[in-house]
């Protein structure tokens, strides 16, 4: 990595997660405004959709603040589908915060005639979104949230604030159409950018866990003198760790899919784990809704399912026995 | 096994594996038919021969006998030699962590002594570190060096010493200040293992074998030359390239640990039984999350070498390296074990050679918790140095 690259990447950190402590301030709506200004949304999006036109080594840091900070925003989606959607119209509206994107990442909507139809499921925040990507069984096509046709519901994920909601979709039309090579490299990033979210929630937390049990005194000193905590802590450190390592060496190897596939499933296999280990350290006080380790392990939990994480294991194992029989 | 796509061009990837082709007897690989456990001389043989053609002392200067190659070099050779599952070197002691002690705290005299005989396989050598009373612990540790003249005269005892039984020299680490001193007045000396008053007494390990020893050092004499860095430093300077080879050594591992997978999947595809069984979805996510855990040691690996190679220190990056494989290595140990434990009674060869491998990998990995730092001093690192805990409030 070259020293401007570096620089580069830490001056994005900063200005994501300034903006991402801005928006908890503000609703839905005015925090499209308050990333696009901040130049976020469009990282990945065509120069000529007002985008910034960088790789996802760029993305990695605006989406670490954001799981470490807790954004509201379907900003990893958005960020995805401006890309995707190349010079079109509605990729300068992500890109300016004029219109909020999600993905609904379950379930596949049925084309014919030119028209949608079905259930799809786990797209977040679609209940105040205006486009919404939905999945077809050849690529994915894109629909108005609030057009003829198009129902959003409430879905049953853990996260309260980022909800995944429910698309019903009758004779719907759609506003552009994606190609397969398009949704998989929507998905292939979407991969690698929930691990880098939750490598952003595992040291948010990692670090309340420091903080509090440097200052809880029991048995007439601080908690974080006994091994045992040093220990958990130590593990959620490691767990960080691995996230970061795995999200590197993605990078470096932007082609291999076993390396990005596993950066998502490191994340939520150890991301998980350690936020629990971190709530744990904080005792009855974890247990309120007013310390965010809840909220946290809400959000990795919704990743987890929207990246389908346990059909990803399955297909990793299935592409072991083929390659070994 | 999804395959690594090579970078195209790479020319030296495809020296290292035509010369893997030419040289590497079948004998010598464990997952294939035909494989033999080596015995010493062969080992020493075929190491001599992966020096002989550039494979080892690779970043080492020219003049010592290296090939004066980079890192990045270093890392492509040991994922082509992981790959093969190759016999594990019966001299790393010497090449990691001697060897490089030696090329940063030895005079150049020690240097052309060393360095070439230890990449020829002409010297062995061991680590006596540990002690009885000093595992863990091991600023507490009581061998003596005093000054003999100009000489030096060891007494005191050393154990778990690994590769004793067959080591010409030993990195030995003893006490020339006092006790209370802990880590200062530790140093360091090449030791002649036929030196007199040198008795090893080999241990019985958990697999049967006894590949480590006690060794009793009684007025052991040692040569000035033979001391490595002055008498107060010498720890400090190996503590340093310690951190580095904590993060490289045995960099072929996770490439090793490939080669154990595929193989053990291959014995289990081609048993009825357990090809119904390790296709069911327990076994899926544990494959995986080995897959998984296998790439996270190459996330370590990989960007670690592009950092040195960049001139950037790692830290104590090494620590979270060696916590995560031992114990990922472990679980995979235990995984293989109850898969074979499975087949039904009767001859299937591949099933028993991969039993073989297995068994003895599950008994030799509860090592790798323990040696080269338990994981519970790893933890300690992790919390003392990275995440720099308060100690006492
Ligand atoms: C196969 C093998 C090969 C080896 N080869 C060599 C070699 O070549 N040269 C050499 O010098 N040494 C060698 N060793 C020794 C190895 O480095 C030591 O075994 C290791 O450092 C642990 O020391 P110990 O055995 O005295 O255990 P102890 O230090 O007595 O530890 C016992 C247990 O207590 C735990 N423990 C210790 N201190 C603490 C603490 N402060 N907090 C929490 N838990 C703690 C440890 O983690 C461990 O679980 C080898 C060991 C093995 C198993």
């Amino acid at each position: 990595m070259t020293n401007d690259t570096h620089d580069a990447l830490t001056a994005f950190a900063a200005t994501a997660a300034n903006a991402v402590a801005e928006c908890a301030g503000l609703a839905p709506r005015a925090r499209a405004t308050c990333l696009a200004e901040a130049g976020l949304i469009g990282v990945l999006a065509a120069e000529s959709a007002g985008g910034l036109a960088l790789g996802l080594d760029h993305a990695v840091p605006v989406l670490h603040a954001a799981g470490a900070g807790l954004l509201g925003y379907p900003l990893l989606e958005s960020m995805l589908l401006a890309a995707a959607l190349g010079g079109q119209a509605e990729a300068a509206r992500i890109v300016l915060g004029e219109a909020t994107a999600t993905i609904a990442w379950a379930g596949r909507a049925t084309l014919a005639g030119g028209r949608l139809s079905g259930t799809v499921g786990r797209a977040p925040m679609a209940d105040s979104a205006d486009l919404i990507l939905v999945l077809t069984g050849t690529g994915a096509a894109l629909v108005g949230a609030n057009a003829a046709g198009v129902t959003v519901r409430p879905g049953d994920g853990l996260d309260v604030e980022a909800p995944d909601c429910e698309v019903v979709l009758a004779n719907a039309t759609p506003l552009a159409l994606l190609e397969a090579d398009a949704v998989d490299a929507i998905e292939q990033g979407a991969q690698l950018l929930r691990a880098a979210a939750i490598g952003g929630a595992v040291e948010t937390c990692l670090a309340a866990a420091v903080a509090y049990t440097s200052t809880r005194v029991q048995f007439g000193k601080a908690l974080v003198s006994f091994q045992a905590l040093r220990h958990a802590m130590s593990r959620q450190k490691l767990a960080a760790e691995h996230i970061g390592a795995a999200i590197a060496r993605s990078l470096m190897r932007p082609d291999d899919r076993l390396a990005r596939a596993a950066a998502f499933a490191a994340a939520t296999r150890f991301g998980a784990a350690a936020v629990e280990s971190a709530l744990q350290l904080h005792g009855g006080m974890g247990f309120t809704w007013d310390i965010p380790m809840h909220r946290h392990l809400r959000r990795i939990r919704s990743w987890e399912a929207q990246g389908d994480a346990p059909g990803l294991h399955r297909r990793l194992a299935a592409e072991l026995l083929t390659a070994n029989a | 096994m999804p395959t690594e796509t090579l970078p195209s061009g790479d020319a030296y990837r495809r020296h290292v594996r035509a010369w893997l082709t030419v040289n590497v007897p079948a004998g010598l690989r464990i997952d294939q038919p035909g494989y033999r456990t080596p015995d010493l001389e062969t080992c020493r043989a075929f190491e001599a021969g992966l020096h002989a053609g550039g494979l080892a002392g690779i970043t080492w200067p020219v003049e010592y006998g290296g090939h004066g190659l980079t890192i990045r070099e270093h890392l492509i050779a040991n994922q082509e030699i992981g790959r093969l599952g190759l016999p594990e070197s019966i001299n790393s002691l010497g090449k990691e962590l001697a060897g490089p002690i030696i090329m940063a705290v030895g005079t150049e005299a020690q240097k052309q002594r060393f360095l070439r005989p230890l990449l020829e396989m002409k010297q062995i050598w061991c680590q006596g570190f540990s002690e009885p009373g000093a595992g863990s612990d091991l600023a507490g540790l009581r061998t003596r060096a005093v000054r003999d003249g100009d000489n030096w005269r060891v007494s005191g005892r050393k154990i778990w010493t690994s590769a004793s039984p067959w080591s010409d020299r030993c990195l030995l680490l003893a006490r020339t200040g006092a006790l209370e001193d802990r880590h200062k007045g530790l140093a360091l000396f090449a030791m002649r293992m036929d030196a007199p008053g040198v008795t090893v007494q080999p241990i019985r390990q958990i697999d049967g074998s006894a590949h480590f020893a006690e060794v009793i050092l009684e007025d052991v004499p040692i040569d000035a030359a033979d001391a490595l860095g002055a008498p107060d430093e010498g720890w400090s300077a190996a503590v340093r390239v310690l951190a580095i080879e904590r993060a490289t050594n045995r960099m072929y591992r996770a490439w090793r640990f490939e080669n154990e997978v595929a193989h053990l999947v291959r014995a289990c595809r081609a048993n009825p039984t357990l090809n119904g069984i390790i296709g069911s979805g327990e076994y899926h996510r544990r494959l995986a999350e080995i897959l998984v855990d296998i790439e996270i040691i190459k996330g370590y690996v990989e960007p670690t070498v592009e950092r040195l190679a960049e001139g950037e220190a790692i830290g104590d990056r090494g620590s979270l390296m060696k916590l995560h494989w031992s114990e990922a290595h472990q679980r995979f140990a235990v995984l293989a074990l109850e898969l074979l434990d499975q087949a039904p009674p009767g001859a299937d060869p591949e099933v028993a050679a991969a039993r073989e491998r297995f068994q003895h990998l599950y008994l030799r990995g509860r090592a790798e918790t323990i040696y080269a730092g338990t994981t519970e001093v790893q933890l300690g690192i992790i919390a003392d140095r990275m995440l720099k805990l308060p100690r006492e409030r």
